[in-house]
């Protein structure tokens, strides 16, 4: 092999060390992949250096070509943070390195977990660094749902405390603002609002190791924050009325304050109406088909009296507005209303 | 119009094309991933029922080898060759560069059992016994072992299924021979599972994190794993019927079916909200009068028709584009929950046949795109939950054929008979 490491003087005294994948004692190797002469030659120096426990300039370096070529290589990037720590390297500079990556790969896990590691290095980053969340807000320009982004930010929101910052809210508002539909954006807007501070237990929900129906609620209620929300959630609503996540939202935060969802029924009524002629109802005029959803488990939770009107909005769901789903809301009649589904539906494969 | 048709033949070439030929080198930045681009090869020609028929005994043979090539020393498996400088160098200090890595234990062993292999070779106790160092304080578990014995790699459910299944295939049953070797902490793990599980039903990466099928699908493929080999264990309300978490992750589960497929540029903007608005402080009290007022000029929302419900794939989380893997994470969920026919079998399979199976064989991610590995063997096994014809019956949470299993629970630790 006659590569740039081979003809670089400063690697003129490492022994590259060869893919082995067993072609030599007998096995058949699966998944071969077409490398180039290029990633064949820097990996062959890397696991000379690895073999090594070499800490260099020349590694780090190394692990620079390596990962251009194979950002998922997940050893490589333990390495990598072995070697800026032991040099004492200038993070600064790696954050520099890693934001250009960052732009370059956005799909990958192992970049916002070297990034993690590096940030929770309390001697390196006392507190947050002032360009962290603009660099966050750049990465949602090019992907305003970027999981592992979103990942890393709520990690950054529970590691520096930043659930009571403005800047937090406000980025989510603008996100929202911009894309109402950006599930992640609500999501993140849920942990601010009622995820766990400091050392209580953590989880998906509030209480989230209690049993039902304990979990998911709150132990201590700040009401007008509830009812502050319960608002915001509506006005999206009525800004894109099929847009599943603030209605879902809203389901979150009446659970975690331990309120029935018949506080959204007026609400939900809005979106559907009946039209009546002579005292009957002929038609059913829809605004949003989650509100349907919303009335139907609403009436659902009423009892034996309403059990007919949730019946009836499901059946408006299954037949009408979301046919796709037309076995769930079946499934859901079944739960609520035994008998009328062996009467009046036959069963279907 | 015509029925979609499954393009059998045609996949059973690309998958001998990847199993006999070199993958193009765009495959380079999934080169640690190795051992699961085996498994989508070798799985998916099992699946067509084509594994036995086109390759040798011989060739079967040669790729259990490779496979065992790729386990470390001190036990369970690489994901790939690239980390191994020999081990005659390998040295305590060193072998944090060269570990066993979670996931690819898992997948290796599926392999190995998909091949026939009947995992003797395989260091058991020591691949159990790295795996309960590699779970952490709060019950999750890591990727790999690294300097220091300290447990690297995120803390998310992906590798708390890879475990829990490792687990599953090496414990077996009885546990036999296992006696004194430190067993994982389960209830720990189940606790760190259930808390994953977000506000809208659906489960994350982690606590907290954006609900996301295919981390739910980990959570579940965990707890299943866990739950087959529990005899006394209390129930875990996820796996429950009428209980609050697992009836709210169903209704997540089946709302991820979406005619929107992310193929057509109208479909983006079809509705009032996309864009962007006055950016202000919203106030927090919205005056009732204009409530109503606003809702009233609102359109009415038309009924779906037939021809805007010919496809439904899947998405991964809400207000998403279907992908073809994401068919896949949701049914398989939803069936190692009893609760696949809520879905819509019909249009997943137009959706999967007529728009992301490609002509070349293979499934593409999306509408129109070329096919890769991960797509390829997750469209097929949509299809086999489905009953597709001329595919064998798959296992939801082993992710392999039935065979596969039967011959799993064949092994010396999965008998019963003693005692």
């Amino acid at each position: 092999m006659s590569g740039k490491y081979a003809s670089d003087p400063t690697w003129a005294s490492v022994e590259p060390i060869p893919l082995n994948d067993g072609s030599e004692t007998g096995t058949l190797p699966l998944a071969t992949i077409a490398y180039s002469d290029e990633y064949l030659e820097a990996t062959s120096y890397l696991r000379a250096v690895m073999a090594a426990n070499e800490m260099s300039d020349r590694a780090l370096k190394l692990t620079d070509d390596v990962i251009a070529m194979n950002p998922a290589h997940y050893t490589v990037w333990h390495y990598r943070v072995k070697n800026l720590f032991a040099l004492k390297k200038d993070l600064t500079e790696e954050f520099e390195w890693l934001n250009k990556m960052s732009l370059k790969y956005l799909k990958n896990y192992q970049i916002w977990h070297h990034r993690q590691v590096l940030m929770s290095s309390r001697e390196n980053f006392p507190t947050l660094p002032p360009n962290e969340l603009d660099f966050l807000m750049k990465m949602f320009k090019q992907d305003a749902k970027n999981y592992h982004v979103w990942t890393y930010r709520h990690w950054l929101v529970r590691h520096f405390r930043l659930w009571d910052e403005p800047r937090e809210i406000q980025d989510v508002d603008l996100l929202l603002s911009q894309d109402v539909r950006n599930n992640s954006a609500w999501n993140h807007r849920f942990m601010l609002r009622f995820g766990p501070r400091s050392d209580e237990p953590d989880g998906g929900m509030p209480n989230s190791t209690a049993p039902p129906p304990e979990k998911g609620r709150l132990a201590v209620v700040d009401e007008d924050l509830v009812d502050a929300e319960l608002e915001y959630a509506k006005a999206k609503v009525i800004k894109a009325p099929e847009n599943r996540s603030p209605w879902g939202f809203a389901r979150g935060v009446l659970r975690a304050s331990g309120r029935p969802l018949s506080e959204w029924k007026d609400f939900a009524k809005k979106f559907v109406q009946d039209k009546v002629e002579d005292g009957k109802v002929v038609d059913v005029e829809v605004k949003s088909s989650h509100a349907v959803e919303w009335l139907a488990d609403t009436y659902g939770e009423e009892g034996e009296l309403a059990t007919a009107e949730a019946v009836r909005m499901f059946t408006l769901l299954k037949e009408k507005y979301d046919p796709i789903r037309k076995n769930y809301w079946d499934y859901r009649i079944r739960m609520i209303a035994p008998a009328t589904w062996s009467q009046e539906i036959p069963t279907s494969a | 119009m015509t029925e979609a048709v499954f393009q059998k033949e045609r996949h059973i070439k690309y998958f001998l094309r990847c199993l006999k030929t070199f993958l193009p080198s765009l495959y380079t930045s999934n080169d640690s991933n190795r051992v699961l681009l085996a498994y989508f090869t070798v799985a998916g020609l099992d699946l067509l029922g084509e594994l036995y028929n086109k390759t040798t005994s011989e060739e079967r043979q040669g790729y259990v080898e490779w496979i065992y090539h790729c386990q470390v020393p001190s036990g369970g498996f690489r994901g790939f060759t690239g980390t191994d400088f020999g081990s005659e160098r390998r040295t305590p200090e060193n072998e944090a560069w060269d570990p066993a890595n979670i996931p690819s234990t898992f997948f290796a062993l599926v392999i190995l059992l998909i091949l026939g292999d009947d995992l003797s070779r395989v260091k058991r106790t020591e691949c159990l016994q790295w795996l309960s160092k590699m779970q952490r304080e709060n019950g999750s578990f890591g990727e790999v072992l690294g300097t220091e014995g300290k447990i690297e790699g995120g803390g998310d459910l992906r590798f708390c299924c890879f475990g829990a299944g490792t687990r599953y295939i090496l414990r077996g049953k009885c546990g036999d021979g296992l006696e004194g070797i430190m067993d994982i902490d389960v209830d720990k793990l189940v606790a760190f599972i259930e808390a994953c599980q977000a506000y809208d039903g659906g489960i994350g990466e982690g606590p907290f994190c954006e609900s996301h099928s295919g981390h739910t699908y980990c959570a579940i493929g965990a707890l299943t794993f866990l739950d087959r080999l529990s005899k006394n264990h209390k129930p875990i309300a996820l796996l429950s019927p009428k209980t609050g978490p697992f009836e709210s992750l169903v209704r997540w589960l089946v709302t991820r079916q979406t005619c929107e497929l992310g193929d057509d540029e109208e479909e983006s903007d079809e509705e009032d909200g996309h864009g962007v608005d006055e950016i202000g402080p919203l106030s927090a009290t919205v005056e009732e009068p204009s409530l109503d007022t606003k809702v009233d000029q609102l359109p009415v929302v038309p009924p779906e028709t037939e021809d805007s419900l010919r496809w439904a794939g899947f998405n991964g989380r809400c207000n998403k584009y279907a992908d073809t893997c994401y068919s896949f994470w949701n049914t398989a969920s939803l069936n190692m929950m009893n609760r696949l026919t809520l879905v819509d079998a019909t249009r997943n399979r137009r959706y999967l046949l007529e728009k992301t199976q490609h002509i070349v064989g293979g499934f593409g991610k999306g509408v129109g795109e070329p096919p890769d590995l991960l797509h390829s063997y997750f469209g097929l096994v949509s299809l086999a939950f489905q009953g597709e014809p001329g595919l064998e019956s798959v296992d939801p949470a082993l992710c392999a054929s039935q065979r596969a299993v039967r011959h799993l629970h064949s092994l010396p630790w999965w008998q019963e008979t003693k005692r």
